[in-house]
Formats: structure tokens, sequence, C-alpha cells
């Protein structure tokens, strides 16, 4: 009975014991549990983009070739080159960024250092901001109406670029905005203190300090003009087009145009399955390249700028 | 405080009840305040007191804060500094500001020091004895001679606080504001501000805020205590300290408060 007793007496404690070791195991699980999710997530997203990249690279690299990259599409778009796709393409992004940069970065300078916290500024930022989530279908229609049509550019690649620029418009000032709130106001301060203007100190301390985020937001936009489709579509891109464009009001090839109408539209889709991958693989490319250019920007900027 | 007032003959910064409102709350009650040339004034007073307030009318620096309304006289040398016509930019030039937390500009020592004269449109060729006599003055020469291309910011926080101080001397201000320049420091280097502020006052008039009443009775020649946006009492140093007229001065510089 003795013994019995004491038997019960230990399992209670032990209970006891586990109950509180069932506590602390709980706050230990619930943080696995939720190290187990995130990492999961992270998983899923590089996942797929490696799945992605892998696909396009299996498929894509055979067609890639010096002739593929410099020749003109030959016989109804099945042989030859994606040369002036890869021309039009970077002629947009030039484009597009020379008109786009410039206006966005000031139109960002004005609003973040200049205009106060009035209603107009308020209902200027809830303009852009709207911009920024309006379907680039629609970008495109405005474009046809206003560049093509109302101002006579034609179907072209002055029309398309205009038309891509005001796309990226949106996603350049909100980069500039970020860039220039993250430069701490002491700089500003210091340099007004030295009586130096408003407009040097932003010219001469507050820019240099924001291009880091200017450029990356920059290359954000340099993807999408590079793959935006749904713009171009109503105010220039050719179906096929075996020459450069001449001149800014010359039609012209792009590449996601291009991939689509092989894919689609082609005579022949089978026959042009390299093609297309191979056309995918080169944007894709191009885009990654002038991420890292980027990159290298940000980088240089960024060792000048700190220790 | 009038006797102080009187005993400066000839003020180079005269101040005539100033008032300051951050919207509604106001900041400076009806301050007047005579700062005299080649001088060192100490403001003194608890956070909050408007000490700093107070030194940022004198450059205008609180231009640049939303609804800050301000209202009564500055003179600088015979000019209203909130006139009609005053240009805030040259306001500046004359009227250096040190901050309290270091902040030199994410450039290199030498840029640091050049980038006034150079925007203030100084010639190439000068730039170079600007520069090293900026350093000199700021008593930091010796310790970046040899690496003037570095970053400004691999310096320590008391070199860099020296720095700035450089930056300002560049720009060859008649007087120079200093707003805790020390609070962030450590005492080795705290010291070595107030030794160079003390040699600096021969060819600057100096107005410094400070917390650090010891500071105030080091290096100043004259003291103003601020209590709730008023100036309390403002007269020499010595007599500040060891003879305050105000109970409430008295009871701050004794430590019962603040």
């Amino acid at each position: 009975m003795e013994l019995n007793a004491d038997v019960k007496e230990s399992d209670h404690k032990a209970t006891r014991v586990q109950g509180g070791l069932n506590f602390r195991l709980n706050a230990k699980t619930s943080e696995k549990i939720a190290f187990a999710f995130l990492g999961l997530s992270v998983l899923i997203v590089v996942g797929f983009v490696l799945v992605i990249l892998a696909y396009i690279v299996y498929n894509g690299y055979n067609a890639i070739n010096i002739g593929f990259l410099t020749e003109m599409p030959r016989l109804m778009m099945t042989q030859g080159g994606i040369y002036p796709a890869i021309v039009g393409t970077l002629y947009l992004i030039i484009g597009s960024m020379t008109v786009a940069l410039p206006v966005g970065v000031m139109v960002a300078i004005y609003l973040n250092e200049y205009a106060g916290e009035t209603r107009t500024t308020w209902l200027i930022e809830m303009a852009i901001n709207n911009l920024a989530g309006t379907p680039s279908v629609v970008f495109g229609l405005f474009g046809l109406a206003l560049f093509v049509k109302y101002f006579g550019f034609g179907p072209s690649l002055l029309s398309s670029s205009l038309t891509l620029s005001l796309l990226i418009l949106p996603v350049i000032i909100r980069a500039t905005e970020e860039a220039l709130l993250t430069v701490p106001k002491e700089y500003r301060e210091s340099s007004l203190a030295l009586g130096v203007s408003k407009w040097q100190t932003i010219r001469h301390v507050v820019l240099p300090a924001a291009i880091p985020g200017i450029v990356t937001g920059s290359v954000l936009s340099i993807g999408r003009v590079a793959g935006e489709t749904a713009p171009i579509l109503f105010t220039g891109v050719a179906y096929f087009l075996p020459r450069l464009p001449d001149s800014v009001y010359s039609q012209f090839m792009a590449l996601p145009y291009h991939l689509f109408v092989l894919a689609t539209a082609g005579t022949n889709i089978a026959k042009t399955r390299s093609i297309q991958y191979g056309t995918a693989l080169v944007l894709l490319i191009i885009v990654l390249g002038l991420n890292l250019v980027a990159v290298l920007i940000r980088r240089h900027y960024r060792k000048k700028l700190k220790v | 405080m009038t006797e102080g007032i009187q005993n400066v003959s000839k003020p180079q910064i005269k101040v005539e009840n100033l008032n300051l409102w951050y919207g509604e709350k106001q900041a400076l009650k009806n301050v007047s305040m005579n700062i005299p040339k080649n001088s060192i004034t100490a403001l003194i007073g608890p956070s909050g007191c408007g000490k700093s307030t107070f030194i940022r009318c004198l450059n205008r620096m609180n231009d640049l804060i939303n609804n800050c309304k301000i209202e009564g006289k500055v003179t600088i040398e015979s000019d209203n500094i909130y006139g009609p016509d005053v240009d805030v930019v040259d306001l500046r030039k004359s009227v250096g500001m040190v901050f309290q937390k270091p902040n030199p500009f994410p450039m290199s020592i030498y840029d640091n020091v050049a980038y006034g004269p150079r925007i203030h449109g100084a010639n190439r060729k000068d730039l170079d004895g600007i520069v090293e006599q900026a350093l000199h003055s700021a008593a930091i020469w010796d310790e970046v001679s040899d690496r003037l291309k570095s970053p400004a910011l691999s310096l320590s926080g008391g070199q860099q606080q020296r720095l700035c101080i450089a930056r300002t001397l560049a720009v060859k201000p008649k007087i120079i504001l200093f707003d805790e320049p020390t609070s962030a420091l450590d005492p080795i280097s705290t010291l070595r501000i107030e030794d160079l502020t003390m040699n600096l006052k021969k060819d600057y008039t100096i107005v410094i805020v400070t917390h650090n009443m010891q500071q105030a009775a080091r290096i100043s020649d004259y003291t103003g205590f601020f209590l709730m946006g008023e100036l309390i009492e403002f007269g020499q140093t010595k007599q500040i300290f060891q003879n305050p007229r105000e109970k409430s001065t008295e009871d701050y510089i004794t430590g019962r408060f603040g």
C-alpha cells in the first residue's frame, strides 16, 4: 500500500513536471512551426523562380548562337534570328527611360522637398498611386488615343516609348520619393546652415545620397518596359518587320510581342518552339543583365557614400 | 537681468521681445538679450525650456518648421534678420551652426570642408588653403592632414564634430551657434571642443546651448538661464553661478531640478 501511495505521488509530480515541460515545449514548437512555414514560403518562391529559369534555359540555350542574335527572321519567322526584336526592345528601354527618369525624379523631388502637406499634394499622391495600379492595357489604349492619334505620331517607336514612360512614371516617382526619405534630415540642415540654398542642398547632398535607391527603382521599371506587351501592341509594335527602325516614327519589333506571336499566331508553332524559348531566354538575360548593372552602380555609390 | 544687458556696450546680436509659437504652443516668451562680440554666451536650462529653439532663431533655422510663428526683433550688426528683404541664405553664411550630433556629409574629409566655399564660388586655387586653414582652426589638421581624401564618416565622433566645426569655419561666418555640441561625445573629446571654442572667440562671437552647467561655467563669458520659454536671468557667467538673482536660477544651478 505504502509503495502504491508513493508511486501515485510521484506520478502526480511527474504529470505536473510534464505539464510544465509541455508549456515550454509549446513555445519551442510554435517557433519551429512558424519557422517551417516561413522557410517553406521562401522555398516555394525561390523554387518556382529556379524552375522557370531552368526550364527556359534548358529549352532555349540550343537556339542561341551568333546568327540568332544578329540575323533577321526568315521564312515566316521559322528560321533566322531575332535581331530586330532585340534592338526594338533596347530602343524602347532607352526611349522610355530618357523621358520617365528625369520627369519622375523631378516630380519626386518636388513632392518630397518642396510641396507642403496640402490637399493638392495629397491628391497628386493619390493620382500617382492609382496610376501605379492601372492595368497596362489601359495605358496602351490611352497611348493609342493620345500619341498615335491626337499627336499624330502614328504607330511608332516614339508613341510606344512615351506610352511605356507613362506606365513606369509612378514606379520611378515612388522609388525616388522613398530614396529621398531615407536621406537623413541632418544632411539637409547642416547644408542649409552653411548658407547653401535649398536647391544646391538637394543637388549636392540629397540627390547623391539618394542615387542608390533611385537606381534600384529605375531598374525595376526597366524590367517592366522590357516585358510589357499590351502598351506597345496598340502603339507601334510590328508583327513582322525584317529591318531595324530607321527613325523614331518607324514601327519596330520587340521581344515580348515576338514571343507572343511565335507562340500563338505563328504559321508553324511547333517548328518555332526553340526560337520561342530562345527569345524568352534573351529577354531574361537582358533584364537580368540590367539588374546586375544596377547592383554594380548601387554598390559603387554606396561605397562612395559610406565608410 | 536688465543689468546684464546694460553691461554690454556694443552688442553684436540684439534680441528684442522675441516670441515664438509652434502651432498653438508658445515656446519662447518675450525674450530679450544682448550678445556682445567676441565672447562666448552659454544658454542653459532644463530640456524643453526653449534654449535650442532660441538659438535656431538666430540663423532662422526655425523657418524650416511648418506652422512656426515668430514675433519680435533680432538685430545682427544693425540688420533686422527677420526684415522683409533679408536673404536667409546670406544670413546663414555669416551665422554658422554646429549641431548636437556630429553630422559630416558622406564625402571625403576634404570635400566636407570644401563644400561650403565651393558652392559659394571660391576659386579652385584657393580651396586647398581654405580647407587647410579651417582644419587648423578647428584643431584637427594634425590628425587628418595625411588622409584628406578618406571618408569623413571613418573619423571618430569627436573628430567628426571638429570636422563639422571646420566645415562651418570654412564659410567664414562672424557668429557661430553651437547647439549642444558635446552631448554626444566622450569627456576627452568634449574638453578638446571646449578648448577649441575658447580659442575661437577671439575671431568669432559664439553662442552655445548646453545642458552641462559645468561646461557653461568653464567656457562662457555670459550665461542665460531659460525656463519654460522665458529668459529668467542673463548676465556675466561669474555672477550667474556665484550670485544668481533669481531663486529658480539658483535652484537649477545647485541641481535642485532639471
